[in-house]
């Protein structure tokens, strides 16, 4: 069966403050990333979740929030797998990391994408229910979007190195 | 004296940290169990519509969605005096059974069964699911991912979506089911049955044919001498969507049965400075501090706790394994923390169980999904049992269906007291003087609220990280003498 192409993937809860960035700027994203053969999701968590929808895709594009120590808020990393575990979802599973379940699904035979890439914002609140960004990340918001939106465009086109 | 920190808990759902504090020779003093609580839900739910609600709630938290959809909705017919058309609550339950599932397999094999497959002690890069399908074989590892996808595909379908659900209306749900989707639902969950026949075999083959491991769950530091609490049906049966609250005592005496809207009889919650989590407890017992016995008004509201409430499971499989369970632990109620691995596992049968008879249910393919509204909402509450214990949501509103005050107390909440205390105890078994604390033990710690399926999503954010486990040793001063990370 032939590979379909491109998965963007926003992760996070969209009623946590900042923590619903990745969602907000997939749902952003769709109709306007170049090509016809993108899919777009959310969800809330990483691990087995993010299996169920991984499989499949020749290239995954997570977008996630991320919160560093002493990190300016709205700046937009770009990171590879191995630095998943620095992101707020892509480990935050009830049952298993996103690494092992990366590794489960390829242990288990199951057509894992060649590429994932992920990017992540830098926040600053997710643990207060509301559905507001702060004010910080709110001002910048559309910088953040074009900064994202520039990235995933150069992954689409083949032309990020790092994943 | 030594403070130990695990920081944060490894394999679990939010953000959790265990401080133990050792005497100079080694021995444990106390423990403290912290949870950064997420604030404001209750909050946030007011001033909304309350017919909302039940799709706003399954926001709280990725993990259990269905079961806050679940509440929800019944505290959402509540508030408008309505019950539901039998096809919706077949509907409703036969999601709901699925949910179970679903959760269930995920805690089994990711969650407890490396520490009983890999070992408790095994390396922590290979004490997870990866190290259990290396041990059982990768076809089984295959089934896993396969039943438990299943699971999340009748959520889909019967609740909109597997995660954001949309199934529940008051007094009803908006989709029915046709007759090729019963059938193909009624094929998957006897897939279900066979497939929660096959995991308890490998709980007996691999952890009661074990000696050592029986004596752990037996006779290990992890026992807790506490009230259960779990939801009945009218024949005191297992229910996890409706019925009345049961609570028995240590020799499984009823303490109390009592119908959701009167909860706040029963239970009241404590502040404890150190932690955002509260504390339930019984109300007419009182709190007496985290101890346990009958004078002390800590209970659990678990798996087991499900179990030794009820005279039996509704459904005959899942019977036979609660007597053989209840049998070969020495009778009911058991105490055993560990145990709730096992009952897990006969409430994973149930659940299979359970969907078929739904499947099969003449009614389930009504139409009538609808009962009408007749009445101004005012006051409801909703209670069904979670994976992870009892879950109460409890809606105001105006005349107009506004909220305007909410309260949630969720499952794992239930159970702060219980996951404190058995920490307190496994630690106090396994740290002593004279003994290492290498990661083993430190794991074989978390074994003791591992048990408990705890989720702090509903209460707390996610891991930040790679879910590693720090230990700190501090002296007296607060000084760090010595770091280990588990990476």
């Amino acid at each position: 069966m032939e590979k379909k192409k491109i998965l963007v993937h926003g992760i996070g809860n969209e009623i946590l403050t900042d923590d619903g960035i990745g969602p907000k700027l997939v749902k952003k994203l769709k109709g306007n990333l170049p090509g016809n053969e993108i899919d777009f999701e959310t969800a809330f968590l990483g691990g087995l979740e993010v299996l169920d929808f991984i499989q499949g895709y020749q290239t995954v594009v997570f977008v996630d929030a991320i919160r560093t120590k002493d990190g300016i808020p709205g700046t937009v990393y770009q990171l590879s797998p191995k630095d998943f575990n620095k992101t707020l979802h892509l480990s935050s599973v009830h049952d298993v990391s996103f690494l092992t379940a990366v590794q489960l699904g390829k242990k288990l035979g199951l057509d894992m994408p060649q590429n994932i890439f992920i990017i992540a914002v830098e926040i600053v609140e997710d643990r207060i229910f509301n559905d507001n960004f702060t004010p910080q990340i709110a001002k910048k918001y559309e910088e953040i979007y074009t900064e994202v939106k520039a990235i995933a465009e150069k992954i689409i086109a083949g032309e990020a190195s790092w994943r | 004296m030594k403070r130990y920190t695990i920081d944060p808990i490894t394999r679990l759902e939010g953000h959790g940290k265990v401080e133990i504090f050792c005497t100079d020779d080694g021995d444990v003093e106390d423990v403290y169990f912290q949870v950064p609580e997420l604030r404001g839900f209750e909050k946030f739910l007011e001033g909304r519509a309350v017919e909302e609600a039940s799709q706003i709630v399954t926001k709280i938290c990725g993990v259990c969605p269905g079961c806050h959809h679940m509440a929800s909705g019944k505290a959402i017919d509540a508030v408008f005096g309505v019950k539901p058309t039998p096809t919706a609550i077949k509907l409703r339950e036969l999601f709901y059974m699925a949910h179970f599932v679903h959760s269930h397999i995920a805690h089994f094999y990711a969650l407890a069964a490396p520490d009983f497959v890999v070992g408790p002690t095994a390396p922590a890069a290979e004490r997870n699911v990866l190290g259990v399908i290396a041990k059982v074989g990768v076809e089984i590892g295959t089934e896993v991912l396969k039943q438990r996808r299943i699971a999340q595909e009748i959520q889909a379908l019967l609740g909109g979506h597997q995660t954001h659900v949309v199934m529940n209306t008051p007094g009803g749900v908006r989709k029915g089911l046709t007759e090729e989707e019963r059938k193909d639902i009624e094929e998957k969950a006897k897939g279900f049955v066979e497939f929660a026949k096959f995991s308890l075999k490998i709980f007996n083959d691999v952890v009661l044919e074990n000696k050592t491991y029986v004596d752990i769950i037996l006779n290990g530091p992890y026992s807790l001498n506490l009230y259960s609490m779990g939801l009945v049906d009218e024949n005191n049966k297992v229910n996890f969507y409706d019925g009345k609250v049961r609570v028995v005592d240590q020799e499984g005496n009823e303490h109390c049965k009592y119908a959701p809207e009167d909860y706040l009889d029963w239970v009241e919650e404590r502040v404890e400075p150190y932690s955002y989590l509260k504390y339930p407890y019984l109300k007419q017992i009182g709190w007496k501090g985290f101890v346990e016995g009958k004078d002390s008004g800590v209970y659990h509201a678990t798996p087991l706790a499900r179990l030794n409430v009820a005279d039996g499971m509704a459904t005959p499989l899942a019977q036979e394994q609660y007597e053989h369970m209840f049998s070969t632990l020495g009778g009911k109620p058991v105490h055993a923390t560990l145990a709730m691995h096992w009952a897990r596992l006969v409430e994973l049968l149930y659940s299979a169980e359970r969907a078929v008879e739904l499947a099969q249910d003449k009614e389930i393919t009504s139409q009538d999904l609808q009962a009408e509204l007749p009445n101004v909402p005012k006051e409801g509450v909703g209670i069904v049992e979670a994976q992870r214990g009892t879950l109460t949501h409890h809606y105001w509103t105006d005349e107009k269906g506004i909220i305007t005050k909410a309260n949630i107390i969720v499952g794992t909440t239930n159970n702060n007291a219980a996951i404190s205390m058995s920490l307190k105890k496994a630690a106090q078994g396994l740290i002593k003087k004279g003994v290492t604390v290498d990661e083993g033990i430190l794991n074989m710690v978390e074994m003791a609220f591992r048990a408990y399926d705890p989720c702090f999503s509903c209460a707390t954010h996610s891991l930040p990280g790679n879910m590693p486990l720090e230990v700190i040793f501090r002296d007296m001063n607060g000084n760090i003498t010595r770091q280990v990370k588990r990476k």
